[in-house]
């Protein structure tokens, strides 16, 4: 069934060797500063600790859990439609999150310490020693389920047990992430109880936007060389759904926004009034990278159409990302103390290295995805929906 | 068991940063790594303007957020070490989180962009391992501890001293720099400071000196709302830090 992924052929040899040079000179550029200036190459400061590296990190790892939020609709709660995408959704949660980490890896003072400093060490009171575990947990379990879908076994029950286990792994993972933001009462902003629910949302939504990209890639954009069943999907629930994700993250911004507006807190109120709102590329990221696609996805004739998918799609990704690096700095831009004597908010913009960190993770996730299509049957399904053809809504 | 703690007397302190540079001679941080600063900060408008300065060590808080957050148990609270907060430089993993958590910004990731130039780092290359090895040093390097120059990738702060301040005898209460027999073992910032605005002592012993400035001239803590319970306490007019307004908004209220 997969003879009509263009990425098998020559297509796919060509991209593979052109994202293999962009990521391989985006290495280049960050070892070759890193090692000559070490993190004096960023533009982050004691003041402003945490940079695009670290939201680039956020965006890929949150993608990542969403992909894999939206292979249990079929695996674990049983949504049949979504069987034609769900191990290329595993695939791409795997390869994207690997690429988050090797990003992570190169924000460090000191990464080749983690490994045995946090496991030896023990401190269950930082959510950050959770974060290893949990992701650990998760790329284990992502990888063992890709293992079992490859193998063609769908249903068994140690199947349908890692699944489970995987829904749990990303539903930790990446909620505890949240909370690595949302536990920091001192920092406003990002202070939030309801974080991983944020998280859990948005990630979705950009675990959506890749894997629509990806999947038109795969079939070189053209619908019609897709199985039936997969057809079916993409232009049935799955792009009501995309419409309804993207939606809901706006309606999640919309909350956000207003509680920061209202607060007399100038460490909530000013990150929205003074950074978020007072920013072009923030407006940009909102009303094109959002609500542009929300409107044109709740025409039912638009939503179908395989270019306007395409569209929503890249526009989302882009938006999402942008709206993680708002979130990351936008907790970090009212200094702690008003100090100076020309207060004011602290400057940051992202330095050559750290846009060289987030291209290479961008065209790492690119290089693992067309090896991943090539060497592997992303579009596999059960047999029962492949002979089927169309999925009924019915039984779904 | 000691529990050091610092009182500055901000009616006393006249912003003159003896302590900011005593602390950074002493512990051999780079331009802009102020494990002790002072901040400057006004308030209202002519006729009625203030003008506030605010020194700013790290607080050694009894409940430190940095250490509940560091994954590797880096950075430590030493209750052995009077509660000072320390950072194991062999242990820290450059993740920052630390610096997001505390709440008072005295956290330093020195393997940052010099804040002025020629880079000290340029002048000083680093050797053996350290980010940057100046002609002087502080003879008592002890990198579990954070204590001398750092090694790249690594968070550093004010250790209260406490490469002097161990060397005091046992059972020193009050570190009275006008006291001969305790002068060599008190804090930098505090033994430089000429208007005497910086008290050191035993928090644990009801009649130290600086217990009982906290307690006759009420001394605060700053930003006693985070819960952090600093063990370094404020007294005088001048603690209460303002808002944070963009300076052209101008003064909101």
């Amino acid at each position: 069934m997969n003879d009509n992924n263009i990425l098998k052929g020559g297509a796919g040899t060509a991209l593979l060797i052109l994202s293999a040079l962009i990521f391989l000179g985006s290495l280049v550029v960050a070892l070759g500063n890193l090692g000559s200036q070490g993190h004096a190459s960023f533009n982050t400061s004691s003041a402003l600790p945490w940079g695009q590296p670290i939201a680039t990190y956020l965006y890929f790892a949150l993608a990542s859990s969403g992909l894999g939020l939206l292979a249990s609709l079929p695996l674990v709660f049983g949504f049949k439609q979504y069987y034609p995408v769900a191990k290329r959704c595993v695939f791409l949660a795997f390869i994207i999150l690997i690429s988050g980490m090797t990003v992570l890896a190169l924000e460090l003072g000191n990464v080749f310490r983690m490994l045995w400093a946090i496991p030896l060490n023990l401190q269950i009171q930082s959510a950050m020693f959770w974060m290893g575990v949990f992701y650990a947990l998760d790329l284990l379990f992502l990888l063992w389920k890709f293992g079992k879908l490859d193998a063609g076994e769908w249903d068994s029950k140690t199947s349908k047990q890692v699944g489970i286990a995987s829904f749990i792994g990303v539903l930790l993972a990446s909620g505890n992430l949240a909370l690595i933001f949302g536990m920091m009462s001192m920092r406003p902003f990002w202070f939030d109880g309801l974080l991983p629910i944020y998280f859990y949302f948005t990630g979705v939504t950009s675990g959506m936007a890749a894997l629509v990209f990806f999947v038109y890639l795969a079939h070189g954009f053209n619908r019609d060389k897709m199985h039936p069943a997969m057809q079916s999907l993409m232009t049935g629930a799955l792009p009501k759904m995309f419409a309804a994700l993207i939606g809901g993250t706006l309606l999640f911004i919309a909350a956000r926004a207003i509680t920061g507006l209202y607060s007399n807190n100038p460490e909530i109120n000013i990150v929205w009034t003074d950074y978020l709102f007072a920013s072009g590329l923030y407006h940009l990221s909102l009303w094109v990278g959002l609500l542009l696609p929300f409107v044109l996805m709740l025409n039912g004739k638009l939503r179908n159409q395989v270019n306007v998918q395409l569209l929503v799609s890249v526009l989302v990704f882009l938006g999402l990302f942008a709206e993680r690096f708002y979130f990351v700095v936008g907790g970090q831009v009212v200094p702690l103390f008003k100090g100076t004597w020309y207060p004011d908010l602290i400057a940051y913009t992202p330095s050559v290295t750290e846009w060289a960190l987030t291209i290479m993770g961008w065209s790492l996730a690119f290089l693992l995805c067309v090896l991943g299509e090539k060497f592997l049957n992303l579009s596999a399904m059960p047999d029962a929906i492949a002979k089927q053809g169309k999925v009924h809504p019915a039984i779904a | 068991m000691a529990k050091w703690g610092m009182v500055i007397d901000l009616d006393k302190c006249t912003g003159c940063q003896a302590c900011t540079t005593a602390c950074a001679m002493e512990n051999n941080t780079l331009p802009g790594e102020s494990w002790q600063d002072v901040l400057f900060y006004h308030e209202g408008e002519y006729p009625s303007g203030q003008m506030k300065w605010l020194p700013r060590p790290c607080m050694q808080c009894e409940k430190p957020s940095c250490v509940y957050v560091c994954p590797t148990r880096a950075t430590y609270k030493d209750e052995s070490a009077g509660g000072i907060v320390f950072v194991d430089w062999n242990k820290c993993i450059g993740c920052k989180y630390c610096m997001i958590a505390c709440p008072y910004g005295v956290r330093f990731y020195s393997d940052e962009k010099p804040l002025i130039e020629p880079d000290m780092r340029d002048i000083y290359p680093g050797q053996n391992k350290q980010l940057w090895s100046p002609p002087y040093q502080n003879p008592k390097e002890d990198w579990s501890r954070g204590i001398g120059i750092q090694p790249p990738g690594v968070v550093s702060k004010c250790t209260f001293c406490y490469h002097k301040v161990s060397q005091a005898p046992e059972g020193t209460v009050d570190f009275d720099e006008d006291n001969p027999a305790v002068k060599e073992y008190v804090p930098a910032c505090v033994r430089t400071c000429a208007p005497k605005a910086r008290y050191f002592g035993d928090l644990d012993v009801p009649e130290s000196q600086v217990n009982q400035l906290i307690g006759d001239k009420h001394g605060v803590r700053l930003k006693d709302h985070t819960g952090n319970k600093p063990q370094v306490y404020y007294l005088g007019a001048g603690a209460a830090v303002p808002a944070f307004t963009p300076a052209d908004k101008g003064d909101k209220s």
